[in-house]
């Protein structure tokens, strides 16, 4: 598996304000790569230096095993946070010129745009102006637009905000197969169910500096199993067993966190022994857990 | 070069197939058709068909002065006369001017020595074509009195006092040549308009595609790919083009119409358009480098904006040279050698206009219009720097607009 993005201790600062600092992170082809972080935290930063939008001030960027160039943009497709369309042009002209700016070849950007306008149920769109797309066919589009040169790299900047579940599954299934076609794929997202579903690893940004990376399972095993939600009946005093430190007794599922190094069997022959369990499950803490016990409770995302 | 190419066509074909260049294309020579026609028109018949009341206590003076108003034909003068008059006659004309009876009374009265005090009194202040009309009526009626008083005979005071209508010719290349002022003047007029027209226009309408690309969130989608300088560089080009496509097609359709029977009967000897080549090929240079100034100026300032609201309030940057050209435009006409005639046409934002004003009324030495064009060059190379600096970073900052010192620290980042 060949590295795509290497990014090797990169710095950047704004004034006074630090954006990013020493931030270094791998993404692998074939592999969904998540970039996580409270607002502000410095993911969009990163991204514009990963393309050559802004400069680093210290560190290095490589693309596709080389240090970057312009010329190795025609193989990323970016669909950044803040995104649009020409109002005025009709959405077969705006393909074709997105891609005819990506090298390709206006016939072929024009037999590409009407496959995937028919793969994304938007072939009735396709002579109109952007201007009278509703949102949701408007955001399709702009998918198109990024995948339309079939790139190697794809980054997505907050894709899923303000689409509708119909289309964000439909775009979840169109990432989950360009990484089957061995795209690697980047995206940041505040919606950390997708990033647990989707992603094979993850970077947690906070105020510029990369507080939490690696390998999803390699990064969740870090952390202790030490959730326990059961169902039960009956007597509810074994919640004040030592190796407890703080439940949430809702009549009759109790979500329970136990003390650092506690043993939840104790626990179990305790309940056996005062309630009847219908349920006990010792589960690993989600990702939005380890994000809010990373960043803080601070967190505005 | 391929990139800057294809935002260029983009732009072009997206402005061209508007609505608002049709409608301008059309709009703005029928505008000025008719402005023109209005104020030659106006200046014609300003002060025509009005009925005046000649008063005074010598009745051949009184009746002298009728004679001369009535000659004039153009202005076609209902004239009274009221002769010898009594001092309750002024208040009754007093009276007849407030009901409108009549426009206004000139008062005459002449002493035993033959001095004469005159005096118009009517509902207008500022009526100066009948003022001056007046004017010289009395002037010759006095002159014609006076002569026939020292025994010359009326036909021959009619014949001193004509006057004669001068015609103007014009030196050039070394020749006198027919000139007719007033058609070098419109033409002047119309072109040094149209250069200001489209300069301004076009280039606020980069600002505004600037503005527009910037709300619409389609920059940084565009710079995954292209580079900032290659957007603007590809922007100036394409909607500079569409300026030559506009200027172009009027120009087409001023030929054929100059060439057609109509303008055949138009075009007196009073009425001739003089344009000469090198005025095209100026007109040309003029507009480009205009628009390169203005241009790059309204896309600098656009990136720094939110809103097309806020675009409009840097409006005045462009208006100011513009007043003060047009402000000059009489000057300029009839002195276009003076100090302040070459200073304006030298000084890079005015230059266009100024220098073109120039050009119709007399040629510049040649070293003048080199001048400008260089210094219009340098201002041009520095508007450059000073916007593609503003215009990378400002088209990425989202949320409000720039302050001063902000734009001032953007330049020093790059």
């Amino acid at each position: 598996m060949s590295t795509v993005v290497s990014l090797d201790r990169i710095s950047k600062a704004y004034e006074q304000k630090i954006a990013v600092k020493d931030l270094s992170l791998q993404i692998d082809e074939g592999s969904m790569f998540g970039l996580l972080g409270p607002n502000g935290s410095g993911k969009t930063s990163t991204i514009r230096m990963m393309i050559g939008i802004t400069m680093p001030d210290s560190g290095a960027v490589s693309l596709f095993g080389k240090p970057f160039t312009r010329d190795s943009l025609k193989q990323v497709g970016y669909l950044p946070e803040e995104r649009g369309l020409y109002k005025k042009m009709k959405v077969m002209d705006q393909l074709v010129f997105m891609g005819e700016l990506r090298g390709l070849d206006p016939a072929v950007a024009g037999k590409r745009a009407h496959d995937w306008c028919e793969r994304m149920q938007i072939l009735e769109a396709i002579g109109k102006k952007t201007e009278e797309l509703s949102k949701g066919m408007q955001q399709k589009i702009q998918f198109i637009a990024t995948l339309l040169h079939d790139p190697e790299l794809v980054i997505m900047d907050e894709p899923f905000s303000g689409l509708d579940p119909v289309n964000a599954t439909l775009l979840q299934d169109t990432l989950i197969e360009l990484r089957k076609a061995g795209k690697a794929i980047l995206f940041s997202t505040h919606r950390m169910d997708q990033v647990e579903k989707l992603c094979d690893a993850i970077c947690l940004i906070d105020r510029g500096h990369a507080v939490l990376q690696g390998g999803m399972r390699e990064v969740k095993s870090r952390y202790e199993r030490n959730h326990v939600v059961m169902n039960f009946e009956g007597d509810a005093s074994f919640l004040q067993h030592p190796a407890i430190a703080r439940y949430k007794n809702y009549a009759g599922q109790a979500e329970i966190e136990l003390k650092p190094g506690a043993n939840a069997q104790d626990l179990l022959r305790e309940a056996i022994g005062k309630a009847t369990i219908t349920k006990f499950e010792l589960m690993e803490p989600s990702l939005e857990e380890i994000f809010i016990r990373t960043v803080g409770e601070k967190v505005d995302a | 070069m391929r990139n800057i190419l294809l935002i260029a066509k983009r732009e072009y074909l997206e402005q061209v197939r508007g609505k608002a260049f049709k409608v301008t294309t059309i709009l703005i020579p029928v505008i000025f058709a008719v402005v023109i026609a209005i104020s030659v028109l106006a200046g014609k018949y300003s002060g025509s068909g009005k009925h005046l009341v000649v008063a005074a206590n010598n009745v051949t003076l009184a009746e002298d002065v009728r004679a001369q108003l009535l000659n004039d034909k153009v202005a076609d003068l209902k004239v009274d006369v009221i002769a010898p008059t009594a001092d309750s006659d002024r208040q009754e004309l007093v009276d007849e001017v407030s009901q409108k009876q009549i426009d206004g009374f000139l008062w005459l009265t002449q002493d035993a020595i033959g001095r004469t005090a005159a005096v118009y009194a009517g509902r207008s202040s500022g009526d100066f074509s009948t003022a001056s009309r007046l004017d010289d009526a009395v002037d010759r009626a006095i002159v014609e009195q006076q002569l026939t008083l020292h025994r010359v005979t009326a036909d021959d005071a009619a014949n001193f006092t004509k006057g004669i209508k001068i015609k103007t010719r014009q030196v050039r290349d070394g020749k006198e040549v027919d000139s007719s002022t007033f058609g070098t003047f419109i033409a002047a007029y119309v072109m040094a308009f149209l250069l200001t027209f489209t300069v301004m226009m076009y280039g606020m309408n980069v600002g505004r595609s600037v503005i527009q690309e910037k709300t619409s969130r389609i920059f940084e989608v565009m710079l995954a790919t292209v580079e900032p300088k290659e957007m603007l560089a590809g922007k100036l080009i394409g909607i500079g083009a569409v300026g030559l496509t506009q200027l172009a097609i009027w120009a087409l359709a001023a030929a054929i119409f100059f060439s057609s029977a109509l303008a055949a009967t138009l075009m007196t000897d009073d009425f001739k358009v003089q344009i000469s080549v090198p005025q095209i090929a100026l007109f040309a240079v003029y507009f480009l480098l205009g628009y390169a100034l203005y241009s790059t100026l309204f896309a600098g300032l656009a990136a720094t904006c939110e809103s097309e609201q806020e675009l409009q309030q840097y409006a005045p940057l462009a208006a100011v040279p513009v007043w003060l050209s047009f402000s000059m435009i009489t000057f300029i006409m009839s002195n276009p050698n003076s100090f302040w005639s070459v200073a304006v046409s030298l000084f890079p934002p005015c230059a266009p206009i100024a220098m073109f004003l120039r050009i119709a009324s007399q040629f510049p030495p040649i070293w003048q219009i080199v001048l400008s064009l260089v210094l219009l060059l340098i201002s041009v190379y520095f508007v450059i720097w000073f916007s593609s600096r503003i215009y990378r970073i400002g088209i990425l900052m989202y949320g409000k607009r720039a302050t001063l010192p902000e734009i001032l620290r953007w330049l020093r980042y790059s």
